[in-house]
């Protein structure tokens, strides 16, 4: 990987994508439809696979890295407006830290090709999807046996998250159709470049 | 609540623990958590009890606000212990119901365990209460500083944590305000399938990724303009001093290591 410096462009987008993560935790406190059945719908999978659709690998994962270290400076940022070191202890603190790999390898897996087809923004989507529940649910698995001390098996952890993952992967479907055309409204409005890094 | 994401959890105090430096509390909640784990008997659990209380006094701040921090974290306490109780099968019964037997061991680990728990949370519940989101940005960068040698962009990351900060409550903001535009417009988004519901999420993304996208550029503009160079040769507006309280408070926690290490079984 090429050494770059960020730039001020960069690190404003950055800060801007990491205060979209803390917004998309949260969405259903200003948009409440985005619930289904009562369950508040987190939109964190889907706002980190844009971030890396739309900033790249690189980018994207900084963004991911400092919207995690946020939370734990005390910002009510996390889902439910949690903060601190309290939601890395519980069983979905792997999911704030799966962030951080899912969306550097959406996005490497984007940046293969200057001019992506659909079908590979869907790969990618569903890549960073993969990824994340990798990491979620061994990291409570693992929560649970070495530190919660309620060890249960493999499987009953997937089990569990299972119903989770067919959402997420559902919107992770859906983003891939929607990310070109926002990007399209981005770069149209701002001009913004997804292969370039910004000049500014 | 757009207020509350800027401060956070922060209530507002000027206690002792309050004024401490940030950094120093950074290194006692690193120290705390190591230490925690020294505790193996009656004696170091109550003696870390003891500093735990004694640190929650001083901060004078509401318990409600502690016990908000204690919440999401209250379930896995209990069912710590009750599986402790359940699952331990060590020295004597100490009572029985029907098939239900309470050991000592299982009662003594679940207690033990579920205290040391309690004692992590509230310490690290207490910086979040007591320091406000900045101070604790501004914390981070000076203790990290050494590793910058190593090519990590701790001012940057630092920066790009201010800025976040800065912007979560406008970007709520603006979510609001694009959502009541868009069902002005007659967009629905409160009923229908869940298809439909999905498929109304794009008139509220597109124009807030844009509009979060030409916020960046306008603060990359201003940041340019004036003369933005990275870390090399900035002055603080915010200086972090270290004062006797802090140095004290350290040494304090080095005295509290030491007894567990003495005490401990």
């Amino acid at each position: 990987m090429k050494q770059r410096k960020l730039r001020a462009g960069d690190m404003a987008l950055i800060g801007m994508f990491a205060a979209l993560m803390a917004v998309g935790a949260n969405i259903t406190s200003v948009a409440p439809f985005l619930q289904v059945a009562g369950i508040p719908l987190s939109m964190q999978p889907f706002f980190c696979l844009l971030a890396a659709l739309l900033l790249g690998s690189k980018r994207a994962a900084i963004a991911m890295i400092v919207y995690a270290l946020v939370g734990l400076a005390g910002a009510p940022v996390f889902a439910q407006f949690s903060a601190g070191f309290a939601p890395f202890a519980g069983k979905s603190g792997g999911f704030i830290i799966s962030y951080i790999p899912a969306a550097f390898a959406a996005g490497w897996f984007l940046e293969r090709n200057i001019q992506p087809s659909k079908i590979r923004f869907l790969i990618a989507s569903l890549i960073g999807t993969a990824i994340m529940y990798l990491i979620g649910t061994t990291y409570m698995y693992l929560a649970l046996k070495l530190w919660i001390h309620t060890p249960v098996s493999y499987g009953t952890a997937w089990g569990f998250m299972i119903w989770f993952m067919v959402k997420d992967t559902a919107l992770a479907v859906i983003l891939s159709f929607i990310a070109p055309a926002i990007y399209r409204s981005i770069h149209k409005a701002t001009g913004f470049n997804r292969n370039h890094i910004s000049s500014t | 609540m757009m207020d509350s994401m800027i401060i956070g959890k922060y209530v507002p105090g000027t206690s002792l623990v309050h004024r401490l430096d940030p950094r120093t509390k950074l290194i006692t909640i690193f120290l705390f958590v190591c230490i925690v784990f020294l505790a193996n008997n009656v004696q170091t659990y109550a003696l870390l009890g003891l500093f735990t209380i004694g640190v929650v006094s001083l901060t004078r701040v509401p318990f409600s606000f502690l016990m908000k921090g204690l919440k999401p974290i209250i379930w896995i306490v209990l069912f710590t212990f009750l599986l402790h109780i359940l699952m331990t099968h060590e020295g004597p019964i100490i009572f029985q119901i029907g098939f239900f037997k309470v050991y000592e061991g299982g009662l003594v680990q679940g207690i033990f365990i579920s205290l040391r728990f309690v004692y992590l949370i509230l310490i690290t519940t207490l910086l979040t209460l007591t320091t406000t989101p900045i101070e604790i940005t501004d914390g981070m960068e000076q203790l990290l500083n050494p590793l910058k040698k190593l090519k990590l962009p701790v001012h940057e990351l630092a920066l790009m944590m201010s800025i976040s900060l800065r912007f979560i409550p406008t970007l709520m903001e603006e979510t609001d305000k694009i959502m009541k535009a868009q069902m002005a417009r007659g967009v629905d988004f409160t009923s229908g399938p869940v298809k439909e519901r999905v498929k109304a999420i794009v008139p509220l993304l597109v124009p807030l990724f844009v509009s979060a996208f030409k916020r960046a550029e306008e603060l990359a503009v201003a940041m340019e303009a004036r003369g933005y160079q990275g870390g090399e040769g900035r002055t603080k507006y915010r200086k972090l001093v270290w004062t006797g309280k802090d140095t004290s408070v350290i040494v304090s926690l080095i005295v509290l290591a030491a007894l567990l290490f003495f005490l401990r079984a």
